[in-house]
Parts: C-alpha cells; sequence; structure tokens
C-alpha cells in the first residue's frame, strides 16, 4: 500500500500543478452553472432543464468527463517521456499503477462534485429557492459515483491506448457525448426514440437517478420518480462501469511488457 | 565473476531483426560498453535485460536469477536511466528523488545526500524538474537510478544531446562510480567508450562483432586508434 500512497502522492501533484485541472475540471462547471442561470433568467423562457436542481445532476455527470480528460493526459504523458516504463523496471506492480492513478481521479471528482454543489448552493441563494437537504446532498453524491468510476478508468485506457496527442481528441468526443446523451441540458424526454437509446448508455441514466435524488421536474413539468427508466438505468450504470474498469486493467498491464 | 550471462538471445520485432543470436558474459564490477550505431541493438538489448521488453528466445541470467523466471528479483538488483531522461516534470528534484527512494524502499536520508552531493544537485534540489537544463535532467536521471542502490546500472546513452561540458562533467561522475557496481554503457560516441569502459561489445545490425578491451580490440584490427579498429571491424563484418 506504501508504494500506491507514494505514486498516489506523486500523481497528485502531477495534476495539481498544472492548470489543465483549474481550467476544465473546476472552471468550467461554474462557467455552465452561471451560463444557464443567465439564459434560463434573462431569455424570458422558464425551462425546467435549467433550473437548479435538474441542471446539478447534469452538470455533474459532465463534469466528470473532464476527470476522464485529466486521467487520460497523466498517463499518456507518462507513456510518451518513458517516465512508466522506467518505473516498469521497478518493483512496483500493476494495481499499484492503476490504484495511484484512479485515486486521484477519485479526489478530482470528489472536489468537481463539492464545487458544482457549491455554485448550485450560491445560485438558489441568489434566486431565493429553498436548496438540497444535507441527506439529498449525500445521495447525491452516492448516486453519481458510479460513472465518476466509469470516467476514471475510462481515461486510463485511453491514457494507456494513444498518445498525448491524440487522448485529447478522442476524450473530447466522449466529453460531448456525454454532455448530449447525458441530457445534461437537453430534455432527451421528449425525443421519443432517441431517449430510449440514451437509456442504454450510462450517462443519462446517471443524471436521471441524479434528479430523482434532487427533485427536479422534466420538461413536462413532472417530477422525476424512481421508475422503469430508473430501475432500467441501473444496469448501463453497472455494466459501464465495470467494463471499463476490466478493459483499462488488461490494456494498462498490456502495455507495461509492450515492445512499443 | 560474471554477474550477467547472455546466451543466444534474439529479439525479433515483425520482419525486423533487433537482435540476432547475441552471447556476452558481463564480469562483476567492471565498466561494459556496448559501442554500435543507431539500430545497431544497443537499447534493445538494455530493455530486455531490465526487464521492459521480452526477448524472443534465448537464455539470460542476471546475479544468479533468470530473466524468464525471476525477473521480480531481478528488478530489485537492477536499476536503469533511460535514453529518455524519463522524469516526473512536475516535481521538483528533492520530490523525484524522494519519490523513487520510496518505490525501492530506501529512505536513507544520508544516502540521498550523498546522492545528491555526487551529482551536484543541491542548487536545483527546489527546482522543477522539466525546468532543468540537458545536462541537469540527465544528471538527475542517473542519480534516480541510484538511490536503489542496485548492483547493476544500466546506462542508455547517458550523455546523447549534452554539450561538451556537461558531457566531461557526467563522465567525471561516472567515474566515481566505477567499481562500486557493475555498470553497462551504452554510446556510439567513441571517446566516451574509450574514457569510461574496462571492456566492450561491438555491435552492428544486431549482432556482437568483438568483444574485449580497447587495446584488444586495437590489435584485432591492426588499427592506431579505436575509432579506426571500430570502423575496421564493423566494416569487415559486412
Amino acid at each position: 500500500m506504501s508504494r500506491t500512497i507514494n505514486f498516489l502522492k506523486r500523481n497528485f501533484k502531477e495534476v495539481f500543478r498544472d492548470p489543465i485541472i483549474y481550467i476544465f475540471c473546476l472552471g468550467f462547471p461554474i462557467l455552465m452553472f452561471l451560463l444557464f442561470y443567465v439564459i434560463n433568467n434573462f431569455s424570458n423562457s422558464q425551462t425546467p432543464t435549467f433550473e437548479t436542481r435538474s441542471l446539478l445532476p447534469g452538470i455533474i455527470t459532465f463534469s466528470y468527463s473532464f476527470v476522464m480528460l485529466t486521467m487520460s493526459l497523466i498517463v499518456s504523458k507518462d507513456k510518451q517521456t518513458f517516465f512508466l516504463k522506467r518505473l516498469y523496471s521497478s518493483p512496483m506492480k500493476a494495481h499499484e499503477y492503476i490504484l495511484g492513478y484512479a485515486f486521484v481521479g477519485l479526489i478530482v471528482g470528489f472536489l468537481q462534485t463539492i464545487v458544482c454543489i457549491f455554485v448550485s448552493f450560491l445560485i438558489s441563494v441568489v434566486d431565493g429557492v429553498a436548496f438540497l437537504t444535507f441527506g439529498e446532498i449525500l445521495l447525491l453524491i452516492l448516486s453519481q459515483i458510479p460513472i465518476m468510476i466509469t470516467n476514471i478508468f475510462l481515461g486510463l485506457l485511453f491514457g494507456s491506448l494513444f498518445n498525448d496527442k491524440s487522448a485529447p481528441g478522442i476524450t473530447s468526443v466522449f466529453i460531448s457525448l456525454s454532455g448530449i446523451l447525458g441530457g445534461c441540458w437537453m430534455p432527451l424526454e421528449t425525443m421519443g426514440g432517441f431517449e430510449t437509446i440514451c437509456r442504454c448508455l450510462p450517462f443519462y441514466p446517471s443524471v436521471y437517478i441524479g434528479r430523482v435524488v434532487t427533485n427536479a421536474t422534466n420538461a413536462f413539468g413532472d417530477v422525476y420518480v424512481f421508475n422503469g427508466v430508473a430501475w432500467f438505468g441501473l444496469l448501463p450504470i453497472v455494466i459501464f462501469m465495470f467494463v471499463s474498469i476490466l478493459l483499462s486493467t488488461v490494456f494498462f498491464k498490456k502495455i507495461m511488457t509492450s515492445d512499443k | 565473476m560474471d554477474i550477467i550471462s547472455i546466451q543466444s538471445v534474439c529479439k525479433n520485432y515483425k520482419e525486423t531483426k533487433a537482435l540476432d543470436c547475441v552471447s556476452l558474459e558481463i564480469k562483476s564490477g567492471e565498466l561494459f560498453g556496448l559501442l554500435g550505431v543507431n539500430g545497431a541493438g544497443k537499447t534493445t538489448l538494455i530493455k530486455i535485460l531490465c526487464g521492459l521488453t521480452k526477448k524472443s528466445s534465448g537464455k539470460i541470467v542476471i546475479g544468479g536469477f533468470d530473466i524468464d523466471r525471476e525477473i521480480e528479483q531481478i528488478k530489485t538488483i537492477v536499476d536503469v536511466s533511460p535514453q529518455e531522461t524519463s522524469i516526473a516534470n512536475n516535481l521538483t528534484v528533492k520530490e523525484n528523488l524522494e519519490f523513487f527512494a520510496n518505490i525501492y524502499g530506501n529512505e536513507n536520508q544520508n544516502e540521498m545526500s550523498e546522492i545528491v552531493k555526487i551529482f551536484g544537485l543541491e542548487s536545483v534540489l527546489q527546482q522543477r524538474a522539466k525546468t532543468l537544463s540537458g545536462g541537469f535532467k540527465r544528471r538527475l536521471s542517473i542519480a534516480i537510478a541510484l538511490i536503489s542502490k542496485p548492483k547493476i546500472l544500466f546506462l542508455d546513452e547517458p550523455t546523447l544531446g549534452l554539450d561538451v561540458f556537461a558531457r566531461r562533467e557526467l563522465w567525471g561522475i561516472i567515474e566515481k562510480l566505477k567499481g562500486k557496481m557493475t555498470i553497462v554503457l551504452t554510446s556510439h560516441y567513441m571517446e566516451e567508450i574509450e574514457q569510461l569502459c574496462d571492456r566492450v561489445a561491438i555491435l552492428s545490425h544486431g549482432k556482437v562483432l568483438n568483444v574485449g578491451t580497447i587495446d584488444e580490440m586495437k590489435k584485432v584490427a591492426n588499427a592506431e586508434t579505436f575509432e579506426d579498429a571500430f570502423i575496421k571491424i564493423v566494416e569487415s563484418a559486412k
């Protein structure tokens, strides 16, 4: 465990000494909240998806895609600079690398969640509306952990597979997809068959379950409840989480002994 | 006593034969050079010896451990300073040394201070690694390799890309390490091999063409200088 913690400390310093994390992981979610707040308040059209209780789970889920970007960057850079290859000649084991990277992803993810919750709290104070209870906040955080983990391990996978020039490009596709297919700011419930497709990926179900916790209202004015959509949604959430962990572990170990 | 025994080792990359039946014996405590032009197979051999890549065939015994069955034991007695320096760029010099010291379970502050002194890193201890000059990056890379107190140290092109002053300084540091451990050094610089190595193996197209001291090679090739001997040996193999 000592080597894992040592590697975690190194990754922590590498990530938090890079300005990218502050811009994308922490700054971008804040920017999105403010943007939708302005759109919602000054466009004279009250869109339920842009209300704080609906927006919060959407932006939390979306922001985890930047954790994926961060993870892919640190792994691909370590590969590119041959830092990882140097470590491979050391007594470190595969699980120590993977955990050392993943734990930093968890720290970044939790920080993002706290920032998102705090910003939405401030907006609710400005708006004079009631915010979530402490219990709801905890439940919201717990409900988003699987998608956070999925994004972390997808980041490790892309970092293992691609170099530091192409990894950001590949992850940017997933960043866009998670925003659109997650219904983070688009009312997917009005999109018929498209919504059904989105239920089979982990993004929309994660946002949906988050909105159940925050008692958000959908585009039809109905409060989100734990219905068949939510139950079915648990399946892709869990499957994608375990598949991302498995694939990233397999491919990470493969590059350890790769000739490339 | 031989600390590294390499017997008929081959390494194939798809259609390329990077190593072609290489056999070598390296004695304990010597500074052994692997000399060859680019693409000769020097780095490939080093990577195989460190466990970074697998050989296609042959047998290797390092410190009494078979590389096929006991690679984890080998990793505890060898270390490498790769061609690419490979340091943690956003960590300071001190943090880099402490990080690698922890991996190898060597957190003796006195030993670390000794290494910092040998490599002249006192003035840059708090500097982030990415801001160091090329020469200091190389020094840090080799210092990191020593943190684990290896019995065998692999230096892959240690002075590649350095100016003449930085190179001479690094030679001085490497010479201080002579006798304290077995060092295997790869280079394509003639003068570096002449200056530092006890014995040399000349590689070309994945084959070992000749092994011996500098003087033995000059005698074999009937040449006045080592450079002439190297050229004659490589050309006669074509």
